[in-house]
């Protein structure tokens, strides 16, 4: 055995190449055969795979009526992922990041969500959104207030999922700020506050700079977590009522494995890859060239 | 007026006192060095002068003025970390400044002030840099930089040459000391490097265990300490400290050793326990000199030898202006210099008295 590492010690590749081989088998070749399908006509079944061309994007682009809703409320999704979460996230951080009673109990409370799979938590927020039965109803029959249908109306739905999204995310952000505050350097606290500085100027000077790393480590991470929101969308309402919670990922689900159309999923996948990508790297790069190293 | 007054002042967390009533006087325009091991509460007193730490019980004032409960903003206070607490994301000149603008200086006094300080310490070719282009030594005067501008009625400086390498620190240790005797300012500065607290103040205090142990003159500490705490704490090398028996007309040493007594002080009682101390520069290798000793280790250093010996079961340094070269083992004798024993009490630990002269 021991051989066998002095072997291997002049050659890297061999450390690397366990995780190499998994990486390629189970994250680049889905990637390469999605994009191979997206151009191919193919119903999961066939031997046969037709080669179509650019036939299932032109589909998707100009006569698929539901990308488009799927597209606009990914783009809503996200947009509200990158306030929502990571402020709720960042303000409960300052909070516990403070000597409270019950401090740690909290921070599991909080985090507790994240460990619950995301279609428990949609079965656990339909119940609750529930018209009749659910906690929200009958608070508001308590307080005289009318219960809308949460999950039933087409102009609000998507925000109710919205809530419950958060709800599981925000613990998420919040452990990563957590790290990020205490490393906060707490001589630069001091000497601030020793310049005049103030709660809000501290924050702003000190702790924002000091934890720039962190926050687009949470930006990243929110953007591509909320770009393939699914399982929580299909679980509370499955797109509907009437696609307003239509999402690009689950709608390329619903392509491939229900109306067993793999090229037109494989597409739909394809554009939301290309939009992760072309979103994330910019600004990775961008974030990056910002952070100050000392 | 920017004297400071700490009076009775303690410091406890939950139920661990930390500083056990402090009374220190700062003249205006001092040099106040506060020395003493890790964990003496140095750093501590320092803080609570700054308004970092709240006070348990006692008083700061400064100028005259109770600051107990004054913010650490409105103390009129400046202070340099150990590790300069320099903002990471703004240039030299946005660190100096940033005090000023929050105080709502206008643009033409914060430049005056910041051109005139990047003056006084050559920093004017780094004004644009970022914290992080700059060396060790640049940093630290950036640091002070930023107190400068501020014009304070006292610096505080926690530690801050310990980053530095041996080199820069003496060189620092100049530039710190002129500066503040430039500016006038009322300074506090706390290390645990008895060298630097010698060198820079006007005034050491002696911290241990939360206590102060002695206040004084650097020399004055030096020839005269109050205790073996101080004696042993202040020199480097340390003075030799060995338990002592009083015997009629001199003292019984570690190894059977006797050594007459210099009349410096008045005769103890024979049977006494005592502590003697001797600085490692006050002892003189003769070869028929009193104090039977071993060479144990030589260490050139050049410009000096220091010689570690073993009296009987103790062990001793001896500093030597000459060169020394006799191998490990051999056996010697050494005389203290006239008028350099210390005696303390073993019990107590307290200096004997000297006879007046």
């Amino acid at each position: 055995m021991s051989a066998l590492f002095r072997k291997m010690e002049d050659r890297p590749w061999l450390f690397l190449a366990p995780a190499v081989i998994v990486y390629a088998v189970f994250a680049l070749w889905p990637m390469v055969d999605v994009t191979i399908v997206s151009f191919q006509k193919w119903n999961g079944l066939d031997a046969n795979r037709q080669f179509v061309g650019l036939a299932n994007y032109q589909y998707i682009f100009l006569q698929d009526p539901v990308f488009w809703t799927a597209f606009i409320n990914t783009v809503i999704w996200t947009f509200l992922s990158l306030i929502f979460p990571p402020a709720i996230g960042l303000a409960l951080a300052i909070g516990l990041n403070r000597e409270i009673a019950g401090r740690s109990a909290l921070r599991a409370v909080f985090y507790l969500p994240v460990i619950i799979a995301p279609i428990a938590v949609a079965t656990m927020w339909r119940w609750m959104y529930d018209p009749f039965f659910g906690l929200f109803a009958q608070t508001l029959t308590e307080w005289g207030l009318p219960v809308p249908d949460f999950l039933g109306q087409k102009d609000t739905a998507l925000y109710y999922v919205f809530v419950a999204y958060v709800w599981q995310q925000v613990g998420f952000s919040m452990v990563l700020f957590l790290a990020g505050l205490q490393s906060v350097d707490r001589s630069l606290v001091e000497a601030a506050q020793i310049d005049g500085a103030g709660r809000w100027k501290i924050f702003r000077h000190v702790t924002v700079p000091a934890i720039m790393p962190t926050i687009t480590i949470v930006l990243v991470l929110s953007l591509i977590h909320s770009l393939k929101a699914f399982d929580i969308v299909y679980g509370l309402t499955g797109g509907g009522p009437a696609q307003s919670t239509q999402m690009l990922a689950l709608w390329a689900f619903s392509q491939s494995m229900k109306a067993f159309d793999f090229g037109r999923g494989g597409a739909v996948s394809v554009v939301l890859l290309v939009i992760t990508v072309a979103i994330v790297i910019p600004y990775l790069r961008w974030s990056m060239s910002r952070e100050v190293h000392e | 007026m920017s004297h400071v007054d700490i009076r009775d002042l303690r410091k406890s967390y939950g139920t661990v006192n930390v500083i056990h009533g402090i009374d220190v006087d700062i003249q205006q325009g001092e040099f106040v060095v506060l020395v003493g091991p890790s964990g003496c509460g140095k750093s501590t007193l320092l803080r609570m002068v700054a308004g970092l730490e709240a006070i348990s019980s006692g008083s700061i004032s400064i100028g005259g003025r109770v600051v107990n409960d004054v913010a650490p903003k409105d103390r009129d206070i400046a202070m340099v970390f150990q590790n300069y607490a320099l903002y990471p994301q703004m240039t030299v000149a946005q660190n100096m400044s940033f005090a000023l603008e929050l105080a709502g200086e206008s643009k033409d006094v914060i430049a005056g002030k910041v051109g005139r300080a990047a003056e006084i310490l050559g920093l004017k070719p780094l004004l644009d840099r970022k914290p992080s282009a700059l060396s060790g030594g640049q940093r630290q005067r950036v640091a002070m930089g930023r107190a400068i501008v501020r014009d304070p009625q006292v610096f505080l400086f926690d530690e801050p040459l310990s980053n530095l390498d041996a080199k820069l620190r003496v060189q620092m240790r100049a530039e710190i000391k002129g500066l503040c005797a430039r500016l006038g300012t009322t300074t506090i500065y706390v290390t645990h490097d008895q060298v630097e607290a010698m060198t820079m103040a006007d005034k050491i205090v002696v911290l241990n265990g939360g206590k102060v142990e002695q206040v004084g003159a650097p020399l004055e500490l030096y020839d005269h300490p109050r205790n073996v705490f101080v004696a042993g704490f202040l020199g480097s090398p340390a003075m030799n400290l060995w338990p002592v028996e009083a015997i009629a007309g001199g003292l019984k040493l570690p190894g059977g050793s006797i050594l007459p007594l210099d009349g410096r002080h008045p005769l103890p009682q024979p049977g006494t326990k005592l502590t003697l101390g001797i600085r490692p520069e006050s002892l003189l290798p003769v070869a028929d000199g009193p104090i039977r000793a071993k060479v144990a280790l030589v260490e050139p250093t050049g410009a000096e030898t220091i010689v570690a010996v073993t009296v009987g079961s103790e062990t001793g340094t001896v500093l030597l202006k000459e060169r020394f070269s006799m191998p490990v083992g051999t056996d010697i004798g050494l005389a203290p210099v006239a008028g350099s024993l210390h005696l303390f009490d073993a019990a107590t630990g307290m200096a004997l008295p000297v006879k007046a002269s």
